[in-house]
């Protein structure tokens, strides 16, 4: 392993999850480093959702290892929603709470999970609320909210916990053109001030543009990782150039 | 005497009214009581055996906690069939007269009529409850897990909640039917509203007049039941309007926004 001053953050170590007798990933081997943002692009079903949900054990992985801070979370005695409020997750399905207001939903973790007081818990959701452009809607629940307003307050909620690496699933999946937009300036923004994300995307000009590195997975295995240059300038396996071929006519 | 007696059919209603409508509100008192009593112990039950019924085991549940996990499972489900297998009127019987006959206990009849309503609404309660947790949308568990709680902080802040609120409409159901079905609780002799009716008809030989004012009784009961938990099934729902905050960070206790304006449907 790296032992220089730029340890990775989070490693995943030959992380295999089957699903019954499928294999759904096959060997996933990567490491990021802090401050990175890595887009992971491929075709529906090659398994790159699911390798997100490994990484913060929403699905336990068949076998291999995750590992964070100098340790392998898949150890039986490792506090797993401990190092859950390290690493945040926004679904593609947005996954509000609907029985609380925007505001409780941003709060509800740390009062509970982390056991900050009230007022300070309410200061640090207002400030991430501010910074997705959803202050002013604290008293609404969210299903008086549009899909992108949703994601935002989504996006705070998992900033309100402040974790050291944030996870997308597909973020603007569900989202119409005009509100992809407002979602992913939000991300671009927390990639400018050096948070390390992992998002899963369908979006490949944001992959291209924010991220600093790629990785193109199919069926389960990551055929080419490198930086956004490369993977779309200048793709080197065949499956890369033709699942990319689509995507660069349309850029 | 004769000379005095009702001839209509209304006649006789007022009759029995005057004479017996103390009993008769006395008895319909008793009924309320051990609807309500039992349905909400009956929630209690039903909400602690299906919550522990939707405990979710996985390949990192040790051992011994599943092995335990497995009995007290079919300890409730045992007790979910059974009590929701057999007829009410049949339990009270066997409670009844089974607490003294086996343990030796002398149970007063409105003792075991609780007991019998309370256990009897856990069984089926304890579906419901099992029913709500499932019907709440796996992503809300997902995203409360992805934040840091754990299986009782989701529950009880997230899932419960939802779930509670999806369920209403059949606690409501179960208030309603508890109502009605403790009239079998008269085999037992509880003095609830069908055991005074019963005996108030006997005395006279009109059975159609006195039960005719008890049915009144019990829809009176019923509807009003059933108008209140409509009333805060409403409230749950939380209101349709939200405000917009000008200024959210002027007022830090959040409560009273003090400059507003208003958002969402009016």
């Amino acid at each position: 392993m790296n032992t220089t001053k730029n340890t990775p953050i989070l490693s995943v170590r030959h992380l295999v999850k089957c699903f019954g007798q499928r294999e759904i990933l096959k060997d996933i081997d990567f490491s990021i480093d802090h401050g990175n943002v890595i887009s992971i692009i491929g075709a529906s079903g090659s398994g790159k959702s699911t390798m997100l949900r490994c990484i913060n054990l929403l699905e336990t992985p068949t076998s291999g290892e995750i590992i964070f801070e100098g340790k392998n979370i898949l150890d039986i005695s490792n506090n797993i929603p401990l190092y859950r409020t390290k690493v945040g997750m926004v679904f593609q399905s947005f996954n509000l709470f609907s029985n609380m207001s925007v505001l409780q939903n941003c709060m509800v973790s740390p009062v509970t999970v982390l056991k900050h007081p009230k007022k300070e818990a309410r200061q640090t959701a207002m400030q991430y609320l501010e910074k997705v452009g959803m202050a002013q809607y604290i008293n609404a629940r969210p299903d008086q909210l549009s899909g992108g307003q949703k994601q935002r307050v989504a996006i705070a909620r998992a900033l309100a916990i402040k974790p050291q690496i944030l996870l997308f699933d597909e973020p603007t999946s569900a989202l119409d053109p005009q509100m992809v937009g407002e979602v992913l300036s939000v991300m671009s923004d927390l990639a400018n001030e050096g948070l390390t994300m992992i998002i899963v995307t369908h979006e490949m000009a944001f992959a291209r543009d924010v991220s600093n590195r790629v990785i193109y997975m199919a069926d389960g295995v990551i055929v080419e990782d490198g930086t956004p240059q490369d993977i779309f300038g200048n793709p080197q396996n065949k499956k890369t150039q033709e699942f990319l071929a689509r995507f660069t006519k349309n850029i | 005497m004769a000379a005095d007696m009702p001839t209509t059919f209304l006649g006789w209603v007022m009759f029995i009214i005057n004479q017996y409508g103390t009993a008769l509100l006395q008895g319909a008192g008793v009924t309320l009581l051990l609807a309500l009593f039992g349905t909400l112990i009956g929630c209690i039950i039903g909400l602690f055996v299906g919550i522990v019924q939707t405990i979710p085991v996985t390949d990192r549940t040790n051992s011994g906690f599943k092995f335990l996990n497995k009995i007290i499972q079919f300890i409730f489900a045992a007790y979910v069939e059974i009590f929701r297998g057999t007829p009410m009127i049949v339990q009270a019987m066997v409670v009844y007269y089974g607490s003294m006959a086996v343990f030796n206990i002398d149970m007063s009849a409105m003792v075991a009529g609780f007991l019998v309503v309370s256990v009897n609404t856990g069984a089926y309660m304890a579906e419901t409850v099992r029913g709500g947790i499932i019907s709440v949308d796996k992503g809300q568990t997902e995203a409360a897990m992805a934040i840091g709680m754990n299986h009782i902080q989701t529950m009880y802040t997230v899932v419960l909640p939802q779930a509670l609120r999806n369920i209403m409409p059949q606690i409501g159901n179960n208030l309603i039917i508890n109502i009605k079905d403790t009239s079998v609780l008269n085999v037992i002799s509880v003095t609830e509203l069908y055991f005074v009716s019963k005996s108030a008809a006997g005395v006279y030989y009109r059975y159609f007049e006195v039960f005719f004012v008890t049915c009144v009784i019990y829809f009176i009961m019923t509807f009003t039941a059933s108008r209140i938990l409509r009333y805060i099934e409403h409230r749950m729902a939380g209101s349709a309007d939200y405000q917009l905050v000008n200024d959210p960070m002027a007022d830090p206790t959040g409560i009273f926004p003090n400059n507003s304006n208003q958002g969402g449907k009016q």
